[in-house]
């Protein structure tokens, strides 16, 4: 197991006053929170400055937390590379990483409460969600909704997909301990969902108290960055690169879509940046009622480099052919 | 640790042809009724309010409903914070389209 550095990934020294750690947090927070922050990295580095805020702000937890720092130093003084907890404070549950099949991260599927193996072994799993409770015969209450975000690629979008979903949920067992669950879930991804939509999986959330029903899982959809289409809502963007001379006489070229490629029509004329709309060629309608989105070529234009005697031809054959002065806009 | 493997499961997508009612949606964020209609109150929700009917959301007040429990939550931002920052959020997204649109990546 890996020790992990708090007072690093706050940005603060270890005699850090209490004031300078909520601080730093502070504004590591806004910077790295997943829904405000653009860095790539944002939701890990987010769970990992809250768990560090969570030890270090926390007086009692943070003086165990210095302890096992100490014998650290002496661990890693003797040669050892792994750290392990202090004996007592572990407390036996087997703990194997999360699963993180599928493209699924886990989000806060109990309240939050999302630690590091490392968090866990110093100061346990967290406790339990409602779900978890022992139940009383006369209460019935319905289960916990559930959140969890998905990822998948546009294509996805166009086709449908499925995805195999990893839950991990505490349960109390028949002596009162808590242990993990867990659940595979095969998930259809119907085509015509969009980023930021939530797909709603009846009954998966937590279990009911009671008589009561289970609560529902929401999956929070997120579109994989892709090299070549841009996304706008339900459109999507394409680069077209043509040659000069397709742009200027017009031809009829291949162009790219999500659901495979299409004959294009290149108008005679047509300028770099022109966009030519594919109706309905963007993301699908997601119920019978919807309208699908368009996809949008943008035209762009490659030079050909002049090498060859020929070619070099060609382009002053161009220059005498054309009186053209591509900076009249840019005089005085 | 228990395996369970369970079957194939279809959900249905919560578009804007979903509606919630008050209810539905703070089970489904995990709040009370009472921080929803200080949303509703600040703008950050708009439900169709035809008098003598029950408040109902669209499917697209899901999104900014978690946002704004994860705004209170995560950053102690007040009402009016969470307000201003999902008007600016939706600012963001809007330039970032039209960067899209234009041909940036």
């Amino acid at each position: 197991m890996q020790f992990k550095d708090y007072y690093a990934a706050l940005g603060v020294t270890r005699d850090a006053s209490q004031d300078e750690i909520k601080r730093a947090y502070r504004k590591l927070a806004r910077k790295y929170h997943p829904d405000v922050s653009k860095e790539a990295d944002a939701e890990a580095r987010f769970k990992e400055i809250g768990e560090a805020n969570e030890v270090l702000k926390d007086p009692e937890k943070r003086a165990a937390y210095d302890q096992a720092g100490r014998q650290w130093e002496r661990q890693r003084a003797s040669g050892s590379q792994d750290f392990q907890p202090p004996p007592g404070w572990d407390a036996g549950f087997e703990f194997s990483g999360r699963g993180d099949e599928g493209g699924f991260t886990a989000e806060d599927l109990f309240g939050g409460a999302d630690h590091s193996d490392f968090f866990e072994a110093l100061f346990g799993r967290a406790r339990g969600s409602r779900s978890a409770r022992a139940a009383r015969p006369d209460v019935h209450v319905r289960g916990q909704d559930h959140h969890a975000k998905v990822m998948i690629a546009l294509e996805d979008a166009y086709r449908g997909a499925q995805r195999s979903i990893v839950l991990r949920l505490p349960t109390l067992d028949e002596h009162g301990r808590v242990a993990m669950h867990e659940r595979t879930l095969d998930v259809n991804i119907p085509k015509g969902i969009r980023a930021g939509q939530h797909l709603r999986l009846s009954g998966q959330g937590g279990p009911g108290i009671g008589d009561a029903p289970a609560g529902d899982l929401f999956l929070e959809i997120e579109f994989e960055p892709h090299r070549r289409y841009r996304i706008d809502g339900r459109d999507v963007y394409v680069d077209l690169p043509l040659a000069p001379w397709e742009a200027a006489l017009g031809a009829s070229v291949e162009a790219p879509t999500p659901d495979g490629p299409v004959q294009l029509t290149i108008p005679p004329g047509s300028q770099a940046g022109r966009k030519l709309r594919l109706k309905g060629r963007g993301i699908p309608a997601g119920t019978a009622s919807g309208a699908p989105g368009d996809l949008y070529a943008v035209l762009t234009i490659v030079l050909p480099t002049a090498v060859t005697p020929k070619a070099k031809a060609a382009y002053q054959a161009l220059a005498d052919a054309f009186d053209f002065d591509p900076r009249k806009n840019v005089q005085e | 640790m228990t395996r369970i493997v369970s079957t194939m499961v279809h959900g249905s997508i919560v578009d804007d042809d979903t509606e919630m009612t008050l209810v539905e949606l703070c089970h489904a964020c995990s709040v009370h009724e009472e921080d929803v209609r200080v949303w509703v109150s600040e703008g950050v929700l708009h439900p169709s309010d035809e008098p003598g009917h029950p408040m109902r959301f669209r499917g697209a007040a899901l999104r900014r409903a978690r946002v704004a429990v994860r705004l209170t939550r995560d950053l102690e931002v007040n009402t009016a914070g969470v307000a201003l920052a999902l008007d600016l959020l939706d600012e963001i997204a809007e330039l970032r389209s039209r960067l899209a649109r234009a041909g940036a990546r």
